[in-house]
């Protein structure tokens, strides 16, 4: 073997981390628990005021893992604020971004050996961002339904209009189902992919998300995008 | 016959004060958006106008929010359209017609411009010039749009005259639509349903007769006191729901036990309506109470949302999406799988050429 | 001679127009049209959707008759997929279709009938005193002692039974006073009041009619109570593929139906019959009585040479419509035609319908010569065509007169109706309640109703009293415009105690142990054949109905329906001549004719609902599968 040289690049700020890390098991809790909702399972249960397992106790879950989501959100804007790692956004603005997806999809096609170097790659960028549209349509619509309860409210002024922009609230509650799915096929391929780049590159993909950094051989094409890199 | 019997006049004979007279002037007031020292101007002409006129048009229609209309517990249809309204012009309960019933409606319209409610009932119809709903000789959309610009207000019953209705369903054979889009701005009051509750409708005929002015409105036209609430949100079975007891046919023992039919396609969750609370016949009954599901009638496009006896869409063999979503779980894992061992042999090859020193990466 | 347009016929279902040629100088009809001016294009809709689903949306077609076509629906689908519906479920749906037909009866008596026959106006001069004694002589006079099977008595007396009181009648007289002098009329606006055929009944009439008018249009909506009770609303009630929604249990509190709920069902049933008997029988055979004395024997047409019927209420439920075993048990066995009732009934012919009937292209046909459709082939519109090889293509042509969106004159020559004609063995038939009885009568008298059930004696002892009421031989009073508005009185009382006799069979199953409301086996589409075909029969309100399906692949890939009023308000043929609401219009006088007052009266006898009978065709004109909701129209079965 070949002994590499590599430089360490941090990227992630904590408050990435651990909004990466909430939404993970959020997410998860959220997917499990809405299924549960939409089709709850057979409990024996005896009569309606004291059950082991309640659909209103799965409907709890499901709104705290909600609103823990949409607090870590918050924290995970304040790291988009304060540090440049953490802006994930594609590039899509500028020009070498779209031959650099082409490279990076070819790879991925096994069509090519390997990509350039990147810290974040535009492939995954653009998935993120696929990732956060998902995000949103699932908080816009669950809140469309949650707070709907009492149409009076603040939440019901806020959120009401999607019910009348999707044409009915049946078409809110298809749309949250959907996307959940659309989200869980994206869980998937994030995770293989993560483990995958760790396997084929080495670069630290999977540590990152608890350290914060990544190591890489070759200076990655979108270095200028965050602090120089320290050699290990 | 030309001696038209005045509001005060209608009050008084009613059994009412001159001073309840006075507060609905001070009310009416208000509601035309009037300034208070207005309210002596108010009185002088309530005190020469008659009782709320209404006009009912019938477009593509069953006439089934005309029979719940008259299926009223309080009011009454008889104490509505004999004392509280005067309903100038409807298919179903006017005694003329032909040619000198149009006659009457062109009078009516005349006679009380800019102070009559119109109320609807039935989707328009536009293909081919409106000629699928002719009635006087003439397409109904025409009429529509000539009487809705004389009205002071116009009540959309069902929904069908809110949404288009059965009719507009898909295909849509007739191009039917809800009356909106044909009023220009006049203030609409959406009353959905297939049917509306009776007293949902006589409701708000008598909201305006009492309180002389349109009731407070959500932002999708409908009157708040009657479509705030969710049917689940106000269902007697919802502790049944919220315990996870359902009924998983019909007719089982869950159906029989009077358990949530949630698992049946019920629409209650996604259903404004007042079945939960006000219900049918006055708390008689409900379509849940009586152990079926939900349709959502006063849903905008309830009848393409099928179908009505799932919780959610079904696509063809693989059914809803619960089982298409695990399905493409699968293959994308299946596609992970052969992807990765695609991978390892590309590593492979890779490191076997970095031993090579036929280093290369990327473009570089 | 004078062409007369009424249009819009209100007090009606839906959209419908008539046109007639009077001449002045005899007050005679010497042409008339009949057309349906809307259509709404239901089975289009219906076409790719869930058969389990279906009931839902074709109950739309109609609100008035609201449940019929549900009904009707359900039983199409039931047959093609062989379910048998549990007993519970066919009584529970027994007793809704009659409390239907009683409320939708008394609501077409008073409140779309009525103001043809007395006005609010004559009402003005009556005597409140004089009306008093008038209510009691004619209850005194014109009750019908009718009742089916005795069975568990419920109520101690009779408590809706009419008021007959001067100063009631005072009151109602003040209030219609306050109306017509504030002049704003509101439903009273706008008709001939000063026609000379007002003229025929005395003030008091007037004024007890006016009376029971308000008295009905208030009580009404208590008469179809057991469509809350056991579908959850009115109109509209919920039905399932299989038998009800509402289960029994008498075990649970929160359960659809309990003892509780069944007495909400059993005072419906009471009040019912308290209705028909005390008012809605008397106060007409009081009015028909007085019309026929003063010869006002017309507007009969065609009832007099054909009428059609398919029969009533199935005692037990079968798996099969198709094969004909739901004619052989029915609680009113009227299928079939009967031909020349007007020569008297010994000389009328009556024909069974059977299940092979309904198939046969021989029996069953329609012609499009003057409807807004046209037939492609060689033998183009000349030849009607059976359902199997119908076609629904459209051809608006607009009127006669007028533009296309601004009629004058529709072309009577040409085509003038989005109905079609349906054919009985090329020839036109009546159906409805008046249908119904001639049928059961004739058949009874011709020895053809071995076994008579309670009902179908009932009916012939019904018809016999009234016979002797007026003094005049059914086969002159029945096929007139008061026979067919009196024979659905009859039919009313009829149905009041059919209602009764199923529910205490209801009563009596429950007692069993039998709780079973609906039969879920063959709910899954896994276990139904991949095509299927289907056909629903219901005796509606106005007249024969039904629903035909075929089922593919789990989803409906065709749907029509067979409808009463199209039977009835179909335009003309060329060779079966005209349909019943012409012939009915041309058998009528007209005294004034700017004030066709007789002619919406005989229409209104029918009790026409348009939106049931309007055609269907897609709107590039193009022809489609799932057509028509004419009779047979979309019989066919090729997708």
């Amino acid at each position: 073997m070949v002994k590499e040289e590599r430089r360490i690049y941090y990227l992630f700020s904590p408050f990435l981390r651990i909004f990466h890390w909430i939404m993970a098991v959020s997410i998860l809790v959220m997917f499990v628990s809405g299924l549960l909702i939409t089709k709850p399972v057979y409990i024996n249960a005896l009569e309606p005021t004291y059950t082991l397992f309640l659909v209103d106790v799965t409907r709890s879950v499901h709104f705290l893992a909600a609103f823990v989501f949409c607090a870590s959100l918050i924290l995970r804007v304040y790291g988009y604020i304060i540090n440049r790692g953490d802006r994930l956004f594609p590039r899509v603005l500028e020009g070498h971004f779209y031959s650099e997806t082409v490279d990076v999809a070819l790879h991925y096609m096994l069509l090519k050996k390997s990509h350039a170097p990147f810290l974040r790659n535009p492939l995954a960028r653009m998935s993120y961002a696929g990732l956060y549209v998902m995000a949103a349509i699932e908080i816009v619509t669950g809140f469309a339904m949650y707070n709907m309860a009492d149409p009076n409210t603040i939440g019901g002024f806020l959120f009401g209009w999607v019910n009348t922009v999707l044409g009915g609230e049946y078409m809110t509650h298809v749309v949250h189902h959907y996307c959940a799915w659309g989200i869980m096929l994206f869980v998937i391929g994030h995770i293989y992919m993560a483990i995958r780049a760790d396997f084929m590159e080495g670069e630290g993909e999977i540590s990152s998300m608890f350290n914060g950094t990544k190591l890489l051989e070759h200076e990655p094409k979108d270095a200028c995008e965050v602090e120089p890199p320290k050699t290990k | 016959m030309e001696k038209r019997e005045t509001m005060l006049e209608s009050y008084l004979r009613r059994g009412l004060s001159r001073r309840t007279f006075i507060k609905g002037c001070v009310a009416l007031t208000t509601m035309m958006g009037l300034s208070t020292d207005m309210v002596s101007k108010v009185v002088e002409a309530a005190e020469k106008k008659p009782l709320p006129v209404v006009i009912w048009l019938h477009g593509h229609e069953c006439t089934g929010c005309d029979e719940s209309f008259i299926r009223s517990g309080a009011p009454l249809a008889s104490d509505l359209v004999l004392t509280n309204i005067a309903l100038e012009y409807d298919h179903l309960l006017s005694a003329g017609s032909g040619e000198p019933f149009e006659h009457h409606l062109e009078e009516t319209v005349k006679k009380y411009w800019g102070q009559y409610i119109l109320a609807v009932e039935g989707a328009v119809s536009t293909t081919d010039n409106g000629t699928f709903c002719m009635s006087g000789g003439k397409p109904f959309v025409e009429t529509l749009q000539r009487v809705a610009k004389g009205a002071a207000a116009i009540i959309a019953y069902g929904t069908c005259a809110t949404d288009g209705g059965i009719q507009g369903a898909k295909p849509n054979p007739t191009g039917s639509a809800g009356i909106k889009h044909y009023t220009g701005t006049k203030p609409i009051i959406n009353v959905p349903g297939c049917p509306p509750i009776p007293e949902v409708m006589t409701g708000v005929v008598m909201h305006v007769a009492l309180f002389g002015k349109i009731p407070p409105l959500d932002s999708e036209g409908r009157p708040k006191q009657f479509y705030g609430n969710r049917i689940h949100d106000t269902c007697y079975r919802r502790p049944f729901f919220d315990a996870g007891m359902f009924a998983d046919s019909y007719d089982d023992e869950g159906a029989k036990k009077g358990w949530c039919l949630y698992k049946l396609g019920c629409r209650g969750p996604e259903t404004y309506n007042s079945c939960g609370n006000l219900r049918w016949y006055q708390g008689m009954s409900y379509p849940i109470q009586s152990g079926a599901a939900c349709i959502g009638c006063s849903n905008a496009h309830f009848w393409d949302e099928g179908p009505m006896f799932a919780r959610l869409p079904e696509y063809g063999p693989l059914g809803d999406i619960d089982k298409i979503g695990a399905g493409l779980a699968v293959a994308t894992a299946a596609g992970v799988a052969v992807h990765a061992a695609a991978s390892v042999v590309q590593k492979q090859q890779r490191d076997k050429d970095k031993e090579n020193g036929k280093e290369q990466v990327g473009n570089k | 001679m004078k062409h007369v347009v009424v249009d819009p016929v209100t007090r009606i279902e839906g959209h419908l127009r008539v046109e007639m040629q009077v001449d002045e100088a005899s007050g005679k009809v010497t042409d008339s049209i009949s057309s349906g001016t809307a259509w709404r294009g239901l089975e289009l809709i219906l076409h790719d959707r869930d058969p389990r689903d279906a009931w839902a949306y074709i109950q739309r077609i109609c609100g008035v008759c609201t449940t019929a076509h549900a009904l009707a629906c359900v039983r199409a689908v039931e047959d093609a997929l062989g379910i048998k519906i549990p007993k519970n479920g066919n009584y529970i749906r027994n007793i809704m279709a009659a409390s239907l037909t009683v409320q939708d009866h008394i609501v077409h008596f008073y409140h779309l009938h009525a103001l043809d026959w007395v006005s609010p106006v004559a009402a003005l001069s009556a005597n409140p005193e004089a009306t008093a004694n008038l209510q009691n002589a004619v209850l005194k006079t014109y009750k019908l002692p009718f009742s089916g099977p005795a069975g568990t008595v419920t109520e101690a007396f009779r408590k809706e039974v009419p008021r007959a009181t001067p100063s009631y009648f005072k009151g109602i007289q003040d209030k219609v006073k306050a109306i017509v002098e504030s002049g704003q009329l509101g439903i009273f606006s706008a008709q001939w009041w000063d026609h000379p055929d007002y003229n025929l009944l005395p003030p008091e009439v007037h004024l007890m009619a006016v009376a029971h008018y308000v008295e009905m249009l208030d009580k009404q909506r208590e008469l179809v109570t057991p469509h809350v009770v056991f579908g959850g609303k009115n109109p509209h009630p919920h039905y399932v593929v299989g038998g009800m929604p509402c289960s029994i249990s008498m075990d649970d509190g929160n359960s659809p139906i309990n003892t509780a709920r069944l007495d909400i069902v059993d005072r419906a049933v009471n009040l019912a019959r308290t209705l028909v008997n005390e008012y809605y029988l008397p106060d007409l055979l009081a009015i028909g009585h007085i019309y026929v004395q003063k010869g006002m024997t017309d507007g009969g047409g065609l009832a007099k040479e054909r009428v059609m019927a398919f029969g009533q209420f199935p005692l037990e439920t079968t798996s099969t419509t198709q094969d004909g075993t739901f004619f052989k048990n029915l609680l009113i066995r009227s299928n079939g035609v009967v031909e020349n009732f007007g020569q008297g009934v010994m000389k009328a012919k009556f024909t069974e319908i059977t299940g092979d009937d309904l198939k046969n292209p021989e029996v069953f046909g329609e012609a499009v010569t003057h409807a807004w459709y046209e037939y492609e082939g060689k033998d183009g519109d000349a030849q009607p065509r059976h359902p199997w090889e119908g076609q629904t293509k459209a051809k608006y042509t607009g009127p006669k007169v007028g533009t296309p969106t601004d009629w004058k004159e529709l072309n009577e020559k040409g085509k003038y109706s989005w109905l079609k004609t349906p054919l009985w063995h090329m020839k036109m038939c009546e159906v409805g309640p008046l249908a119904h009885y001639i049928i059961i009568y004739t058949k009874a008298k011709q020895g053809l109703l071995p076994d008579m059930t309670w009902a179908e004696k009932m009916m012939v002892d019904q018809i016999e009293a009234v016979s002797k009421v007026l003094g005049l031989a059914p086969e002159v009073w029945l096929p007139t415009m008061v026979g067919r508005t009196a024979a659905r009185a009859l039919d009313c009382q009829l149905n009041a105690e059919v209602e009764k006799f199923f529910f205490d069979k209801l009563i009596e199953n429950i007692k069993s142990g039998d709780t079973q409301v609906a039969s879920m086996d063959k709910w899954d589409p896994s276990t139904w054949p991949k095509r299927a075909v289907g056909v629903g029969l219901y005796e509606a309100p106005r007249g024969g109905l039904s629903h035909w399906i075929t089922i593919e692949n789990g989803k409906i890939s065709n749907y029509q329906c067979v409808v009463p009023t199209t039977w009835n308000a179909c335009p003309r043929d060329d060779k079966a001549g005209h349909g019943a609401y012409e012939l009915a219009m041309m058998d009528t006088k007209v005294k004034i004719a700017d004030k066709p007052l007789e002619i919406v009266k005989v229409i209104r006898s029918f009790d026409p609902c348009m939106a049931c009978a309007t055609h269907l065709f897609n709107e590039k004109g193009e022809k489609i599968n799932v057509v028509t909701t004419d009779p047979y129209g979309g019989m066919h079965v090729d997708a």
